[in-house]
């Protein structure tokens, strides 16, 4: 009878794990007539955080000296790094292979491989994961490869409870120098997290935040603030505009075949 | 007292571990093992800290680069490490035993032989003083983002100072390898905000085999036989180590609280045990030099039942005229309880070729002992070095 319950027992919470992992499906189709979104993302006001400057303690032979953590970069009213996401598609193109890198000291990028899945992988270099927002994907393993000749220790963060007050941790991993590690992202583990930070506990200035994705139907705004997001099928969708110092901004959307939507977001502080 | 859940702990504790380990997999724990248990707890303290503009931090239990990151270098199992860190550590500990006490009250070696105390009748021999060297070489590793697995092994060299009724001296001494201890901390819960400090949990649980000596031999008056209990470098049983960590830190303060037992599973090969015991650690650190020198106070309460059991080849009687031989040689004056107060300075170095190093030194003294009948405790010295890679 105690065999039997325990073995009832270990095998309910095996099972009960594999469901909780259980994420949101995405379908890749050929999409025919697909429409186009661009945009520009605009801010007034005076900017919230200006850039942080650190000693470097650990290894300023390969990060430098000092560093700068700029978390919002604007230039003449344009905003730089805003993710814009279109929610609610779950079948449409596939992922789409890009690379972002860091455009300060570091020469960090995040590597898009693309495909049926986004295939993140972070290209750590000059103590730096790659520019400061990207993008990440739930149930999906994320490439870790560190090609400084010093460890780092990865640090991810997901934001939860109500108005994303609690940073829960998902890893540390210490990153040895010239090694691949790869680290998980399950579903269960992301329940009610917009967005996953990524840092380093060794180096305070390596911070970086990744909007979560179920699609292939993002852009990151560059210099200009401008972004397209392309190839859509027809639907009704929800547009948003993230960035981890401003918020978000939501607009409903309604696709139609071949036509080709503007929109514009603006952030007011 | 000791022995009597001798044939139940083994077992408790080993479904205890085999709990964690199946939970840790099952659920893929990718941090705390208490993760997502204590969301109410944590959304109640992220709704204070909301107002002061704070975000609150779960599962983060990094060290951060201070030298009071870690306890003081005495204490054992006090932090956990990083997926795929590793920990090296070397300490030499000291610990200076001389004169007997019985319950609170000191006792002379003539009280001892001539006077027959604590039991009536005296001894042939009175331990006067023992000096016990211990090498301990550590291994840390982090093996996921909760568990990291720990290895100690340590060397010993004691050596006990006698005295005879008729006034004689002659040393015993013993030496080599003790009980090699295994084992894991499994991280279980951790908060922390700017204006409530750090606060991390978790759970020690270790075992020890019995590679350390239980019959060591010397020369005495009596030829060379097999020496007393306290001689002795292992238990010659398996033990087990659980316990539970927390440690806390703010601005350029830290503290912690440990509490550990060590629960012998059965009897050794020789009939007989070493008792349970217990030991609750109380630390404050201070960063006195910013990344560098850190200072430390411990209050460290030990409690150690009598052994169970004796060894038939130890002898307790003089076969020529019945009388007692030592009183180190007599299992149920092995137990007793002490409260040492240490002081402790932790150094923090550049890292060097991609190592973290730590020198600490910590010594202190018993400001409470009450013994059934050994030598008491006078000073213990540690001095620890960790690399951290």
């Amino acid at each position: 009878m105690w065999r039997r319950t325990h073995i009832t027992t270990w095998f309910s919470l095996v099972l009960w794990s594999g469901f909780a992992g259980a994420g949101f499906a995405y379908d890749v189709i050929d999409v025919k007539n697909g429409a186009t979104i661009t945009g520009k993302v605009a801010f007034t006001g005076t900017l919230p955080h200006a850039p942080k400057r650190f000693e470097v303690r650990n290894g300023p032979e390969v990060c430098g000296p000092e560093r700068v953590l700029n978390k919002l970069e604007a230039r003449d009213g344009r905003i730089k790094g805003v993710v814009i996401a279109l929610e609610g598609v779950e079948q449409g193109k596939p992922f789409v292979s890009h690379r972002d890198a860091a455009t300060d000291r570091g020469r960090g990028a995040f590597h898009y491989a693309g495909g049926d899945e986004l295939n993140l992988g972070v290209q750590l270099e000059k103590c730096s994961f790659g520019p400061f927002t990207g993008v990440i994907r739930a149930d999906e393993s994320v490439r870790f490869v560190n090609h400084d000749s010093i460890k780092h220790t990865l640090h991810t963060y997901s934001l939860k409870g109500r108005n994303a007050k609690i940073m829960r941790t998902l890893h540390t991993q210490s990153l040895r120098p010239q090694r691949q590690t790869e680290k998980d992202f399950p579903a269960k583990k992301l329940r009610r997290a917009s967005a996953v930070v990524l840092t380093c506990d060794r180096h305070d200035f390596m911070e970086n935040w990744l909007y979560r994705v179920r699609n292939p139907y993002y852009a990151i705004s560059d210099e200009s603030g401008t972004f397209e997001i392309g190839r859509i099928p027809p639907g009704d969708y929800k547009l948003v505009a993230w960035h981890p110092v401003l918020g978000i901004q939501e607009r409903r959307v309604t696709v139609t075949p071949d036509r080709h939507l503007a929109i514009d977001f603006e952030f007011i502080k | 007292m000791n022995g009597v859940l001798s044939p139940v702990k083994p077992g408790i504790i080993f479904v205890l571990f085999l709990f964690c380990l199946t939970w840790a997999n099952t659920q893929g724990v990718h941090a705390a093992l208490l993760d997502g248990m204590l969301d109410d707890v944590e959304e109640s303290l992220a709704e204070g800290l909301a107002k002061k503009r704070e975000k609150l931090t779960t599962g983060n239990f990094y060290t951060d680069d201070k030298p009071n990151a870690h306890a003081p270098i005495g204490m054992m199992g006090n932090h956990t490490h990083e997926a795929g860190e590793v920990m090296f550590s070397y300490r030499l500990m000291h610990m200076f035993m001389e004169g007997n006490r019985y319950g609170t009250d000191r006792i002379t070696t003539d009280e001892v032989t001539m006077m027959g105390r604590p039991v009536p009748g005296g001894y042939m021999v009175a331990p006067e003083s023992m000096r016990m060297w211990m090498h301990m070489f550590g291994f840390m590793y982090g093996l996921n983002d909760t568990v990291t697995l720990t290895l100690m092994v340590p060397y010993l060299n004691n050596s006990m100072n006698h005295v005879t009724r008729m006034g004689g001296k002659f040393t015993t001494r013993s030496e080599g390898f003790g009980d090699i201890r295994f084992g894991s901390l499994w991280r279980l819960w951790a908060v922390e905000a700017p204006s409530i400090g750090a606060h991390r949990f978790h759970f020690n649980l270790s075992m020890s085999v019995p590679t350390g000596s239980i019959e060591p031999t010397d020369q005495t008056p009596m030829g060379n036989i097999r020496l007393p209990y306290p001689m002795h470098l292992g238990s010659g049983t398996v033990d087990f180590y659980p316990g539970v960590t927390y440690g806390g830190e703010m601005g350029h303060a830290s503290w912690g609280i440990q509490a550990i037992g060590t629960l012998r599973a059965g009897q050794n090969s020789n009939d007989f045990s070493k008792g349970d015991a217990y030991t609750v650690n109380v630390h404050g650190a201070y960063e006195l030099i910013k990344n560098t020198l850190s200072s430390s106070v411990r209050l460290s309460w030990n409690h150690w039942e009598p052994y169970d059991g004796m060894d038939p080849v130890i002898r307790t009687n003089n076969p020529m005229n019945q009388m007692r031989m030592v009183s180190t040689a007599f299992p149920d004056l092995l137990g007793g309880q002490r409260l040492d107060l240490l002081f402790g300075i932790n150094v923090l170095f550049p890292e060097f070729m991609g190592l973290e190093n730590r020198l600490a030194v910590e010594g202190g003294f018993p400001i409470y002992q009450y013994l059934d009948g050994q030598l008491e405790t006078d000073s213990t010295v540690t001095f620890g070095w960790q690399a951290v890679y």
